[in-house]
């Protein structure tokens, strides 16, 4: 689909006085269901993106001794494949379904900060570009979606390749983490009366939990990123082993998050599958508490398996039974979905369109990656198999069987209502069937080579018996596959012109977002029907037998300040953020290094400018209470005087690194300059941050703004500051006193 | 001494504990008679002994990190969680005692009981001097209690509702898991006792030959019980807590004006 056209039919779908000008409406939107449209857009754009890579790869390595490509071509793909297909792909995929579809399902008229929203989606095209952009400057990373150091260090990878990953990976962290914030403030605070948090459709309950795991998990990633990158650009030593830094501490980071990652992937797909069965089964969900509940257990759980993905690193035998353990544990909950989702279908009177049949499909696919996935939990199994085809096997059978043909069922699923058209059945079920049979010919025999011996990260191979047919059949799988995208494609386009009229709910579901128009108007709905239970639609075309009501028979909902939610979960990721960076710094500070170490800080001096800090945070208070006493010059008195001991406090900051540069000690100098620089520097830039906010709140005042005190706004940036400040006393114990009391 | 030898024999029949459990049983049933439960007061009155008399204590006794760590484990989380789901519904709370019943208390209270007491200095004294050692275990099984009443006090209306309760569990366990983090990967030992112990026992060879207990891997061990299986305490409770809440809705109505 080239621009020309494209514009042409996002063109059709505006409002008539948008027509005029329809580039500018679609860039500038703030409904959360175009900005859906562009996530899904993009995802798809860089889903051809990532499928070509694979399909580059795949020929390299059809026939053994290859020189289609050269290595560190090679090397540049896998790392650029697996990127873009996580971050620019699967996310921006399930985040355009979700951001869609999560709304209308609780009856709200958008997201809670629609603004936010648009902001998450547009950092997604400026990470993909930024990652895409080292092609240019010098050749794309080379080292793996994950990076390990000591390999992704200036002294092995001296291109651009990993700074511009690095970068375009926080840039999409930052995303992810907006996303995850309006996520939750849109289902705690703008629910429609009657839809309690227990009545919620599963989609919306699982990605709700789902974005605590993005809130938790991103901010790690981020440090990581923060420090690889300040190893890379200003020589610092995080992960270089000869200067005293760990590289293992990198993979401990990286699957902190990476871990995370693969249920921040994979839960929304068990969202719409919970969806689609049962509507296609004609059956409400068989045990919803316990998918609920299972998905809690798993996003918590999720946290501490990641030593699962470092084995083979050498952690030692008592981490690896625990994190044997855990992983193991995982199965339950996920078996328990599984379960649910069979037993639903059990005695229903299943309708086989094609969206169940990508749910079927990836039910028994998926089942099959999480039975090896177990395999892995075993740690001499997973010896031996690590480093093979068998778990690029594994994981493709998690991402494309398992993930991948979810997002295919919901956005066959909900097209109807995104377009007001059918899909047409017959190119769905040609899409779905050669996509079944490419997805297994690629990857079922990938167990076998793996098993064979051949190793995982190789851009070519010897001609060892079997190896040779084996790689041509899988790389003739991803040619069905990449038809099947094609035909996949080629029915969202010409069902979006020429399908059949869809009407408001075409598969007769049950959840909110059939109650309306398709697609729906701009602000969703013109009136809602009564919600007494999980299918609030069941209800009502079925008033003799309507479903049980779930808690209290009322349509009264507790729905707290968006701005409250909102800046706590900021707030519970930038802890994350600290967290991470002062482990780090406590795990150099027990061993120290050659140079300059703790003594060389100021702590006398420190602690008056500390003091300043802490003031502030009594200073504003203050001013939150003349502000709901609407005394304006003394709340505009305490916040003048709170932003003048942040700057203090600031300039304490910048006379000590003054001294500490004099005396020649800068984030180069040795481990405990990097760890101190690293630390204070971001608490640093955040007291900066917040300086800014709070004067913007200081002019608003000043401009009357607040004058009918409206404090909640005001109180978000308070919870902020107060925040920096508690960092504060933990970087203080930790770098100040600590060493006082050895 | 062999590992045979050694679990046989090590048990510590201390009389003045078995004494305060045989009271503690009496004074249980005079309170509360018919109306208590005694299933759970007897299991907490065996782990209870179970942490302070069986090998697990004579390895803790400046051997083990790990053992410490166990016996930590089942004094702040499990005794007092089995002691207050043995109270009777009826169960009131002492007037003064109710000023330990605000939330905030008793995060500081469960989470405080974690670091507090492997603060290097305090966990070094509680190995080395009985006194400190029996501070410990009391304001162990303290902390615990006044930490869990949030989640399981007697009346629902005492308890936390169930999203607080959640939030309540997942910030303690979360900050318990970076304490056992901690302990897993320093590259420096907390605890400095168990790093050459007094071998009282001529345990020590057995240890660290025959059961491959490193003084590295020890700590690793104790910071790995402290950073999974409790945070697996905790995910049951969590668990507990969405079973609550998706419970049929008389006692939702009961949670609401809590």
């Amino acid at each position: 689909m080239n621009a020309a056209t494209a514009t042409a039919t996002l063109a059709t779908v505006l409002d008539p006085a948008e027509r005029g000008h329809h580039r500018l409406a679609w860039l500038s939107t703030v409904d959360h269901k175009r900005i859906a449209i562009l996530y899904l857009l993009t995802g798809l754009f860089f889903f051809v993106i990532g499928g070509l890579e694979a399909l580059l790869m795949r020929l390299q390595l059809a026939v053994p001794n290859n020189h289609f490509l050269q290595p560190d071509t090679y090397n540049q793909l896998f790392t650029m494949h697996g990127t873009t297909m996580i971050f620019l792909v699967v996310m921006p995929l399930s985040f355009g379904l979700v951001n869609y579809f999560l709304p209308l399902q609780i009856g709200a008229r958008d997201m809670a900060f629609p603004r936010l929203n648009a902001l998450g989606f547009w950092l997604v095209p400026f990470g993909g570009i930024l990652l895409h952009f080292s092609v240019l400057a010098g050749g794309a990373p080379a080292v793996g979606w994950f990076s390990y150091t000591p390999l992704s260090e200036t002294p092995y990878s001296s291109t651009l390749g990993v700074d511009y990953w690095a970068v375009a990976l926080f840039v999409l962290g930052i995303g992810s983490i907006s996303f995850a914030i309006n996520t939750i403030a849109t289902v705690i605070s703008r629910r429609a009366p009657g839809m309690t948090m227990r009545r919620l459709p599963l989609f919306t309950w699982i990605n709700f939990v789902n974005a605590f795991i993005i809130i938790l998990a991103l901010p790690v990633l981020n440090a990581g990123l923060a420090m690889l990158l300040i190893d890379r650009q200003l020589e610092g030593h995080f992960f270089l082993p000869f200067h005293g830094g760990s590289a293992v501490l990198w993979q401990h980071i990286f699957w902190a998050f990476g871990h995370p990652e693969v249920y921040i992937m994979v839960l929304p797909a068990f969202g719409i599958v919970s969806e689609v069965i049962p509507v296609f089964s004609r059956k409400p969900i068989f045990g919803y508490e316990f998918v609920a509940g299972s998905t809690v257990a798993i996003a918590i759980l999720s946290m501490s398996v990641w030593g699962h993905h470092m084995f083979t690193v050498g952690m030692g035998r008592a981490a690896d039974s625990f994190f044997a353990i855990t992983s193991l544990l995982i199965a339950i909950p996920t078996g328990v979905k599984v379960l649910s989702w069979t037993a639903t279908m059990l005695g229903g009177r299943i309708r086989f369109d094609v969206p169940m049949l990508c749910c079927i499909a990836f039910l028994i696919q998926f089942l099959c990656a999480g039975i090896t996935g177990i395999s892995h939990a075993v740690v001499p199994l997973d010896w031996q198999t690590k480093n093979s085809y068998f778990l690029i096997a594994h994981f493709h059978f998690v991402v494309a069987g398992g993930i991948l043909f979810a997002l295919m069922a919901g956005v066959q699923y909900w097209f109807p209502k995104m377009s007001g058209r059918m899909l047409s059945e017959r190119l769905g079920k040609w899409a779905f069937w050669l996509m079944v049979l490419g997805f297994n010919m690629t990857f079922i025999i990938q167990h076998f080579l793996g098993l064979y011996g051949m190793p995982r990260r190789v851009f070519t191979y010897p001609d060892l018996p079997h190896w040779a047919w084996m790689n041509m059949l899988s790389t003739a799988g991803a040619f069905f596959m990449a038809a099947a995208s094609l035909i996949l494609v080629w029915n969202l386009v010409v069902s979006f012109f020429r399908g059949k009229i869809a009407g408001d709910n075409p598969w007769n579901a049950w959840t909110l977002e059939w109650a309306t128009t398709s697609p729906p108007p701009h602000e969703n709905f013109d009136a809602l029907p009564p919600i007494r239970s999980r299918r609030p639609l069941w209800d009502i075309a079925n008033p003799d037998r309507p479903d049980p009501v779930v808690g209290k028979d009322t349509s009264e909902i507790e729905s707290p300040d968006k701005n409250k939610v909102g800046i706590l979960t900021f707030i519970l990721s930038e802890a994350g953020f600290f967290a991470v960076l002062l482990l780090a710094y406590l795990f150099f500070y027990a061993r120290p290094q050659p140079g300059p170490g703790p003594r060389e800080l100021a702590v006398e001096r420190t602690l008056v400018f500390s003091l300043c800090l802490f003031a502030s945070s009594f200073t504003f208070w203050r001013s939150e209470i003349a502000l709901s006493k609407r005394h304006r010059g003394s709340m505009l008195g305490w916040l003048a005087l709170t932003i003048a001991l942040g700057g203090v406090f600031l300039i304490g900051q910048g006379i000590e690194y003054w001294k500490l540069f004099q005396t020649g000690v800068d984030v180069s100098t040795n481990l405990f300059a990097t760890t101190f620089f690293t630390l204070t520097g971001f608490h640093g830039l955040h007291v900066l941050f917040g300086l800014v906010a709070l004067l913007i709140f200081l002019w608003l005042a000043w401009q009357g703004d607040f004058a009918l005190g409206r404090v909640s706004a005001f109180a978000a940036a308070g919870y902020y500051w107060h925040f920096v400040d508690i960092v504060w006393v933990f970087v203080l114990l930790t770098v100040y006193i600590l060493p006082l009391l050895r | 001494m062999t590992t045979y030898q050694f679990f046989t024999t090590a048990w510590r029949w201390n009389s003045t504990l078995l004494l305060f459990c045989a009271l503690a049983l009496v004074g249980y049933f005079l309170a509360f008679r018919r109306r208590g439960r005694p299933a759970y007061v007897g299991a907490a009155l065996v782990v209870f002994l179970f942490a302070l008399i069986s090998p697990v204590n004579a390895l803790a006794d400046g051997y083990l990190f790990s053992a410490h760590m166990v016996q930590h484990i089942l004094l702040v989380l499990i005794v007092p969680a089995l002691l207050l789901l043995s109270l009777p519904r009826s169960f009131a709370l002492p007037r003064p005692l109710t000023a330990f019943t605000h939330p905030f208390m008793g995060w500081i209270a469960g989470v405080g009981a974690m670091w507090l007491w492997h603060a290097p200095a305090l966990c070094n004294a509680a190995t080395t001097s009985r006194t400190v050692s029996a501070i410990q275990t009391t304001s162990l099984l303290l902390m615990g209690s006044v930490f869990w009443w949030q989640v399981l006090a007697p009346h629902d209306a005492e308890r936390l509702s169930p999203a607080a309760g959640i939030v309540y569990l997942f910030t303690a366990c979360t900050a318990c898991s970076i304490l056992g983090i901690i302990l897993t990967f320093a590259p420096v030992s907390i605890c400095s006792v168990y790093q050459h112990p007094v071998d009282r026992l001529g345990m020590l060879g057995t240890i660290r030959g025959s059961w491959g207990l490193t003084s590295e891997r020890d700590q690793q061990i104790g910071g790995l019980l402290m950073w999974v299986p409790m945070c697996l305490i905790y995910l049951t409770a969590i668990l507990a807590q969405l079973a609550r809440w998706h419970s049929d809705p008389v006692p939702q109505t009961e949670e609401s004006n809590a």
